[in-house]
């Protein structure tokens, strides 16, 4: 085969989108992590959840903005009450109860998505930015609107950690809890964002995603469940910066071996071959700020230990 | 008082006659036959699996209204295998103990059924499967039946089209890697020559892939003129949607999995000119195929698809040969089976001595949102079942 420039630089462009949808679902795994210790499984649930609520409320009402908008609030609401009514009252326990009780939850959105919107998923009425351009690469609108609105919403989240109360508040709580209790943050609020935030940013990304495809599914969770987890670990366990890049090099990496692998490696075992390579030469993650006080680094036994600010 | 002995004994008789009255009335209506159905109802075969259960209960209903079987009434008995091969066996063991179903129709996935079947061949149980395409089943022994064409047969068929009936020379194939696509795409590959189709680059994909953006990107580099994709309404929906998007307008051709109407729905415009070879003619004059799929319509809200089609095809087949038996009787019910000669929803089926199902393909093209009409691929020859 010859050597195809504009082909690199295509895939190159598809990889920077694939990587911005993992980026905004990784992103939330990883803020759970990062703050509880929890494998928050149930949170590709509600990646499908925010898919399904653009889908719907965009047929009924004709607004696709009120859809994505509404999308983020709601599910960044079932994030909270995920945190409220499932992980809060076993947070003493060993993380591995919270991430039993998460795949539970995880299966039960799936399982209710289809009872009430059938077997078959959902379609918009009309499609959603249809048509494409070409500018270097062919680009349809759809995929223009994931890069731009995971670049806005990283940076308002960058804005919002940085500059505000609220979010210098969330960034101490990550990084030393105990600490931050003691200067009088209220950890239950801060978790409270961290739900919030990070379902939001799912629902965005399924929203998305069923614009790309025009189409949601009861179990269009069940592929970002697992990669998303993957990218996490890649990215240094609830280390953000490294989980968004982590995410971008994976979309760029799957992309090309979509199409040169594909006959050899599945799409979604490239995700785990590097997740095993990182696991088994650099364990605490590629990113991973190592031996920081009460840092980042983490072993698979603290799966089994109880979970972080437990008794706050 | 003292009651004679005689009355006593009277009053004993009668009593044990009112006790027995219930069973002998019981007795008097025939029993039903049972059959048995898998299907996975819920989880990620639930569309599928719905679909084939609701077709199989219209002709079991079809049944029972003309009179049921030889003056038997049927009764259907659903177990779901969830699309997982370790509920099938369970569940397989559960419907020769405890349902003591006389034969099975089988809506499972191929996993799921490759895992029943073998359960259902020790105990000699007639099994059909509808829409499992893993070659394995057929050859785990003389009970087992299968109603769908396998992947290779459907795969020359596609060939055929491309090849003869479009004239396109240079495809590129998508593959989805299961047992239907892999199958499919063998039997594309091997008709191919014959036809003067050339293969310019294939690609597979998995099934839980909805993107395909890379892909497409290279397809564009490939320039074919022709593109043979196989997958489901699923994954097929989004392809073809976004195939169009980036602007490649070659013809698709497809395999009976892209039939539903979600297919249509999910790829929109985009769909429209999509061939496959299907299992349904919606072209069809004949009764009773306008009645299934009217039926099947009213009952579901939603249109046929091959999996609906292939189901009620086998419940048609399978109620034909109970009824040619006379009996429920395994070994009379499998040499009837094995006598199979029926015009069904999707066409006249014989079996081969492997049990494979030798049939002709109806192609339906996208055409104004719907399937329609579009002749039919019926060289025999060509489609012949493995043995």
């Amino acid at each position: 085969m010859t050597f195809n420039v504009g082909l690199m630089i295509e895939l190159a462009v598809q990889g920077i989108i694939n990587g911005a949808l993992y980026a905004m679902v990784a992103i939330g795994l990883a803020m759970v992590f990062g703050l509880l210790r929890i494998l928050h499984i149930a949170h590709a649930g509600l990646f499908a959840v925010g898919g399904y609520v653009g889908v719907v409320v965009t047929n009924a009402s004709g607004s696709f903005a009120l859809a994505l908008v509404t999308a983020m609030l709601v599910v960044g609401l079932c994030g909270m009450l995920i945190y409220r009514f499932c992980y809060e009252p076993i947070l003493s326990k060993p993380p591995y109860v919270a991430l039993i009780a998460s795949v539970g939850i995880f299966l039960a959105i799936e399982e209710g998505l289809r009872l009430v919107f059938g077997d078959y998923g959902l379609t918009f009425a009309r499609p959603q930015l249809p048509g494409s351009f070409h500018l270097v690469a062919t680009v349809r609108y759809a995929e223009l609107a994931v890069v731009v609105m995971a670049v806005v919403l990283f940076t308002a989240l960058a804005l919002f950690a940085r500059h505000t109360r609220a979010g210098m508040a969330w960034r101490a709580t990550v990084s030393e809890p105990a600490m931050a209790s003691s200067f009088g943050v209220d950890l239950r609020r801060v978790r409270y964002l961290n739900f919030f935030i990070g379902s939001a940013f799912a629902a965005a990304a399924g929203v998305m995603v069923a614009v790309l495809n025009n189409v949601v599914e009861p179990h269009m969770g069940a592929v970002p469940s697992y990669k998303a987890l993957a990218i996490i670990v890649i990215g240094g366990f609830g280390n953000l910066q490294g989980t968004l890049i982590a995410a971008l090099l994976l979309g760029i990496v799957e992309a090309y071996g979509a199409v040169f692998l594909s006959a050899w490696l599945d799409r979604d075992s490239v995700a785990f071959a590097a997740m095993l390579a990182v696991l088994m030469l650099r364990p605490q993650g590629i990113f991973a700020t190592a031996g920081r006080s009460g840092g980042r680094r983490w072993r698979i036994g603290e799966l089994f230990r109880p979970a972080r600010g437990a008794n706050p | 008082m003292r009651v004679p002995t005689s009355s006593r004994r009277q009053l004993a008789v009668g009593l044990l006659a009112a006790a027995l009255l219930p069973v002998a009335a019981q007795a008097q209506a025939p029993q039903p036959i049972k059959i048995g159905m898998q299907a996975g109802i819920t989880g990620p075969a639930a569309a599928d699996g719905n679909a084939a259960v609701a077709a199989v209960k219209i002709a079991i209903d079809q049944a029972n209204a003309a009179g049921g079987v030889n003056g038997r009434p049927l009764e259907l008995v659903v177990h779901d295998d969830q699309g997982k091969p370790d509920q099938a066996v369970p569940l397989a063991n559960r419907m020769i103990g405890d349902d003591k179903v006389v034969a099975v129709i089988s809506a499972g996935f191929s996993a799921p059924s490759r895992a029943a079947a073998p359960v259902f061949q020790k105990a000699k149980i007639p099994y059909i499967a509808a829409i499992a395409f893993a070659p394995e089943i057929t050859r785990v022994g003389d009970y087992m039946f299968r109603v769908t064409s396998v992947g290779e047969v459907q795969g020359r068929a596609g060939a055929l089209v491309v090849g003869k009936l479009l004239g396109k020379k240079k495809a590129v194939v998508l593959t989805i890697k299961t047992d239907f696509g892999k199958t499919l795409v063998a039997g594309f590959k091997e008709a191919a020559p014959k036809f003067g189709v050339e293969i310019v680059k294939e690609y597979e994909y998995g099934p839980g892939d909805r993107q395909f953006g890379p892909l497409i990107a290279s397809i564009k580099a490939d320039n074919p003129d022709v593109i043979y994709a196989t997958g489901f309404y699923f994954t097929g929906g989004p392809l073809v949607n976004q195939i169009r998007a980036a602007g490649i307008t070659v013809p698709i051709v497809g395999p009976e999995s892209l039939s539903s109407q979600k297919f249509i729905e999910i790829a929109g415009q985009a769909a429209e000119g999509t061939v496959i070879t299907n299992v349904i003619d919606w072209g069809t004059t004949r009764t009773e195929v306008r009645e299934f799929l009217t039926e099947f319509e009213k009952r579901t809200g939603g249109k046929a698809e091959a999996v609906a089609a292939q189901a009620y095809a086998a419940a048609t087949v399978l109620i034909a040969a109970l009824k040619a038996a006379n009996s429920t009787d395994p070994e009379k019910l499998r040499v009837a089976l094995e006598k199979t000669d029926i015009d069904t929803v999707i066409g006249r089926l014989t079996f081969n001595k492997l049990h494979e199902v030798r049939k002709a393909f109806p192609l339906s093209v996208v055409r104004n949102g719907t399937w329609q009409a579009n002749g039919v691929v019926d060289d025999m020859v060509l489609l012949t079942p493995p043995e």
